[in-house]
């Protein structure tokens, strides 16, 4: 649905002729919708007039930042905050950074990693937005979701400026929860729909003490590009174990001895993709790899702040390693190997490599909860995986699923994948089916209730926080200018 | 190739946005983190390679929707390649080429751009993608340089559009030849019977113009005999290199760029650099010479069913790792006194200079643009000049520094080279 000329100037004088548009020849550059316009504002005023006019015309707006997932109905304004790129603030004292949308992971973590800062990073990739929350790679130390979350400047569905936190009573950016509203509820909830309403302009998110370098010694050229040498006092292994139980046992430990630095779960396909410049390569490495490994596994790194703080890391993992029967993987021992890992799985930069290469597409179920429990669903979520890899409909990976504990590891963030080709009607179909079929398994057995599932059957069963939603997004959004749909993840 | 043939690699565009930024591992903060010209200057995302994978993926599906929005978007890309690099860091799909056909299919569909129309135009008459204002070999009279249309040589030297007709460039062709003297090399230059190479007509589209330009080229490479073909052009060098092979044109020419020769000459012990030249300096990595030198690798195969993207027979993907790099840096360290700096965006990550598919001519401020964002980088590595090696660069360099008034130098490296000999 197109805008009239009268509104389109409207929104026009906001931002100038030069950003916004309407061609119906670039829409599809964003997604396969056709929307009334896209805009590109470039501040919080900005943002504020244009969702007041949206209110005014009653018309429905979404934002995005790098804008890579999401849902966007057909004839809605979108706002594509790239324009929003400052890093705002990085205060080493009080260890938070402030950022607006745009600011990308990998441009906030290279300015704090020359501070001896990072932070929670969403396993994504760096190639997101560094503001909106989300799990990841380094969640061992610097926890994830909601918890990095400090104040937050919002723009209401209705184009009020709501400033959470200590940034409600004071011009300070320290606290999410005070003095001055929380809202966290709202703010950074994640239940479904699980888009908060409205725009985030600006956040603050925790900073982390990061011991390695401040800079990556990267020798090679992409796609392949690995450490020089691997800087003092860091390591990073790949341990397998005999089953299952024995992982989870000492990825508990590790976790409750707050020695890695990053702990991801790691399947055996995974570490292949990651370390191989093409789908060939990765076949054979896979294939490699499946007969050096044991069992499931994970992947570590360890960073230690002095020579002795590492040699102490380094005897921990290596004890409880072996207490549980771990083997370490001699392909990553290889410092070549060892290097590609270390700086992908810090800068966060291959999990297209994990995800979308091999077949152009992938489904995942993600969960974040009691890890023990997630894992025994992905187990058999992993079994129901069997026969669409022997129809080759999906990529083998052995059927494997992969996660990691967050913080001391009794939470934790479990997911599964399946990799396949999206022209492949069949293969698509078979792996809805997965999909739907190991979502309310989770349910009716009783180990989670995912968000990809029906809130009607779920809502209930958690004290029906959907009706709750619905009337707070009601009350926040009264001309109903936010759609529905949609995951803020 | 046409489009449709690049359907199954658009498809594979997961909206990641990496091909707007250098590669993650190399983005070394909020400065010098994009890499793409076009999406850095005009934000909407069609203006960015994976934006534009899904607009071809469209076309592809529901036909071409012509409107001047899209063609700002087509015509507003320098065909850089830097996208083509920082996707498939991860990805096995090709960018560069799909973007390259789309021009390509606008151009066959009449939807041309009247600037780009107006260059070809003077190409088709004068065998020249600049105004050709006087004889393309003037600017070598009275150095006694051989013809090769006439003698033996055993290398010939393109000297290209620009820099032959350039009044401010024919320094470089004077420079060049110097080096080569000093030598001993005995080479030549095809004069006034020199022709375009066609490169940067591909770059705008004009594909039968290239190949034509092509043809030409490599008749009179024929009727000389000569083995070696030595460019001063990045363009040049990528036309006849890398673009010739692609439509296997090339034979069994050896294509060596001026920085890369000067590197063989130096490491044989031919040329000695001996004069000391006080100067820091930063070296900007020509688009043409460095990703998009990466020699051609012919391929051709079908997917093979199933679960994976990959063929039979398999395909090696050109990711930019191949380009000339090392070479004209080794030159650049071999002059005494020299200090060279790198800048963040280098090699294969290396931001374009402005000029590069026909930006130059359609939409000369986004040059400059482009151009003046380079500047800054160097300035930023606290060189007093910016190096290059090729013609286009160091004017599109030269107007951004003249439009902001920087103090900052810029050299082709055989200017360089020159005061070192
Ligand atoms: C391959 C892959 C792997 C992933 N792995 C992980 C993982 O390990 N951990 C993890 O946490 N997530 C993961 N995700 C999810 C990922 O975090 C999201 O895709 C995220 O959206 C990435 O982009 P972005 O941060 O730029 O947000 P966008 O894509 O721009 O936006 C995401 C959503 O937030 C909304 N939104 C955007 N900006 C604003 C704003 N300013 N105010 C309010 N709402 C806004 C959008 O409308 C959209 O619904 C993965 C996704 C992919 C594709
Ligand atoms: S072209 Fe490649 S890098 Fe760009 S968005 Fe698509 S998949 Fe990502
Ligand atoms: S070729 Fe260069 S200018 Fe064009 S989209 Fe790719 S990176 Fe941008």
């Amino acid at each position: 649905m197109a805008f009239t000329k009268e509104v389109y100037k409207e929104f026009e004088d906001v931002v100038g002729v030069e950003n916004i548009c309407d061609d119906p020849s670039i829409m599809p550059a964003y997604y396969g919708t056709e929307f009334a316009a896209v805009i590109l504002p470039k501040d919080t005023a900005e943002v504020q007039a244009l969702v007041k006019l949206c209110n005014k015309h009653k018309v429905m707006f979404r934002p995005i930042c790098t804008g890579w997932s999401g849902m966007f109905p057909k004839g809605i304004v979108l706002f594509d905050l790239r324009r929003m790129n400052r890093i705002v603030e990085i205060n080493e004292k009080n260890m938070y950074a402030v950022v607006e949308p745009y600011v990308i992971s990998a441009e906030l973590q290279a300015e704090l990693m020359k501070r001896g800062l990072n932070f929670c990073i969403k396993g994504a990739g760096t190639n997101c937005s560094a503001m909106l929350r989300g799990h990841g790679h380094m969640d061992q130390t610097t926890s994830g979701d909601d918890r990095n979350h400090l104040a937050i400047e919002w723009v209401t569905p209705e184009g009020e400026i709501v400033r959470s936190g200590s940034l409600g009573s004071a011009d300070e950016w320290f606290c999410g929860d005070g003095p001055g509203p929380s809202l966290r509820a709202i703010l950074t909830s994640a239940v479904p729909p699980g888009v908060t309403p409205g725009v985030f302009t600006k956040a603050a998110v925790k900073l982390y003490h990061w011991p390695g370098p401040s800079e990556f010694p990267i020798v090679g050229h992409s796609p392949k590009y690995t450490l020089g040498e691997i800087p003092a006092n860091t390591m990073a292994r790949y341990y397998s174990f005999p089953s299952v139980d024995k992982m989870w046992q000492a990825e508990l430990k590790l976790g409750e001895g707050e020695i890695c630095y990053e702990l991801m779960g790691f399947n055996a396909a995974m570490v292949s993709c990651n370390i191989t410049t093409c789908n060939e390569e990765e076949e054979e490495v896979f294939a490699k790899m499946s007969k050096e490994v044991q069992g499931p596994g994970f992947f570590v790194i360890i960073a230690g702040s002095s020579p002795e703080d590492f040699a102490y890391k380094k005897h921990v993992l290596e004890y409880i390693v072996k207490q549980n029967g771990g083997k370490s993987l001699k392909t990553v021992e290889n410092p070549e190997v060892e290097g590609i890992l270390m700086c992908q799985c810090i800068r966060i930069s291959a999990s297209i490599r994990e995800t979308f290469r091999a077949g152009g597409a992938f489904n995942s179920i993600p969960i974040m909860g009691q890890r023990d429990l997630t894992i025994k669903w992905a187990i058999g979520a992993g079994k129901a995986k069997e026969p669409l890899i022997k129809n080759g409909y999906i990529v083998d990976d052995g059927g494997a699923f992969f996660g990691w504990g967050v913080e001391q590891g009794h939470l934790g963030k479990t997911e599964i994948f399946c990799k396949y080709d999206p022209q492949n009607a069949e293969a698509k179909k078979a792996v809805e089916q997965w999909q739907q079929e190991q979502t309310r398994r989770a349910f009716t057995e009783k180990y989670f209730a995912s968000t990809l599932g029906s809130q009607e059957d779920i809502g209930p069963a958690l004290s029906n926080y959907h009706l709750w939603w619905q009337k707070l997004v009601k009350t926040l959004d009264p001309n109903g200018v936010s759609p529905e749909g949609g995951a803020l993840v | 190739m046409a489009l449709e043939q690049y359907a199954g690699d658009m498809g594979m565009c997961c909206r990641c946005s990496a091909c707007k930024f250098v590669p993650m591992q190399k983005v070394k903060g909020s400065d010098y983190s994009y890499v793409c010209p076009s999406i850095a200057k005009y934000n909407f995302h069609a203006y960015s390679g994976g934006g534009r994978m899904n607009i071809g993926t469209a076309a592809v599906k529901n036909g071409m929707n012509y409107t001047d929005r899209l063609l700002d978007v087509v015509y507003n890309c320098q065909m850089c390649g830097a996208c083509d690099v920082s996707c498939k860091y991860a990805m096995d799909m090709e960018v560069l080429e799909p973007i390259s056909e789309f021009r390509m299919k606008c151009n066959e569909d009449g939807k041309t751009n009247a600037a780009l129309d107006k260059v070809i135009a003077g190409l088709r008459k004068t065998g020249s993608m600049v105004p050709a204002k006087g004889k393309r070999g003037a600017w070598a009279a009275g150095l006694g340089i051989k013809d090769a249309t006439k003698e033996k040589v055993d290398v010939l030297f393109h000297v290209g559009c620009l820099t032959s007709f350039d009044p401010e460039m024919q320094k470089l062709a004077k420079a060049t030849a110097r080096i080569l003297e000093k030598a001993g090399v005995s080479f030549g230059i095809a004069g006034d019977a020199e022709t375009c190479c066609g490169g940067r007509a591909y770059q705008m589209g004009y594909k039968d113009d290239f190949l034509a330009q092509a043809k030409k080229n490599m008749a009179l490479i024929k009727k000389c005999g000569a083995k070696t073909l030595v460019t001063g052009c990045a363009d040049g060098y990528q036309a006849f290199k890398v673009l010739y092979d692609k439509y296997d044109l090339k034979g069994k020419l050896e294509v060596l760029h001026i920085s890369e020769y000067i590197d063989k000459l130096i490491k044989d012990g031919k040329l000695k650099p001996r004069k000391k030249v006080n100067l820091s300096v930063t070296y900007h990595d020509p688009c043409r010479l460095g990703r998009l030198g990466e020699p051609w690798i012919h391929w051709e195969g079908t997917k093979v069913p199933g679960d994976r993207f990959v063929f039979d027979p398999p395909k090696e993907y050109r990711r930019g790792a191949k380009g000339i790099y090392e070479p004209p840096r080794d030159v650049i360290k071999s002059i005494p006194g020299v200090k060279l700096t790198e800048m963040t965006r280098i090699k294969e990550y290396a931001w374009c200079c402005g000029a590069g598919g026909g930006v130059n001519e359609s939409n000369p401020e986004f040059a400059t643009w482009t151009a003046q964002k380079r500047i800054d980088e160097a300035v930023s590595t606290g060189a007093e000049a910016i190096v290059t090696a090729c013609p286009w660069c160091e004017k599109t360099l030269n107007e951004a520094i003249k439009a902001s008034g920087s103090s900052l130098k810029v050299y082709d490296i055989v200017e360089l080279v020159e005061k070192a000999i």
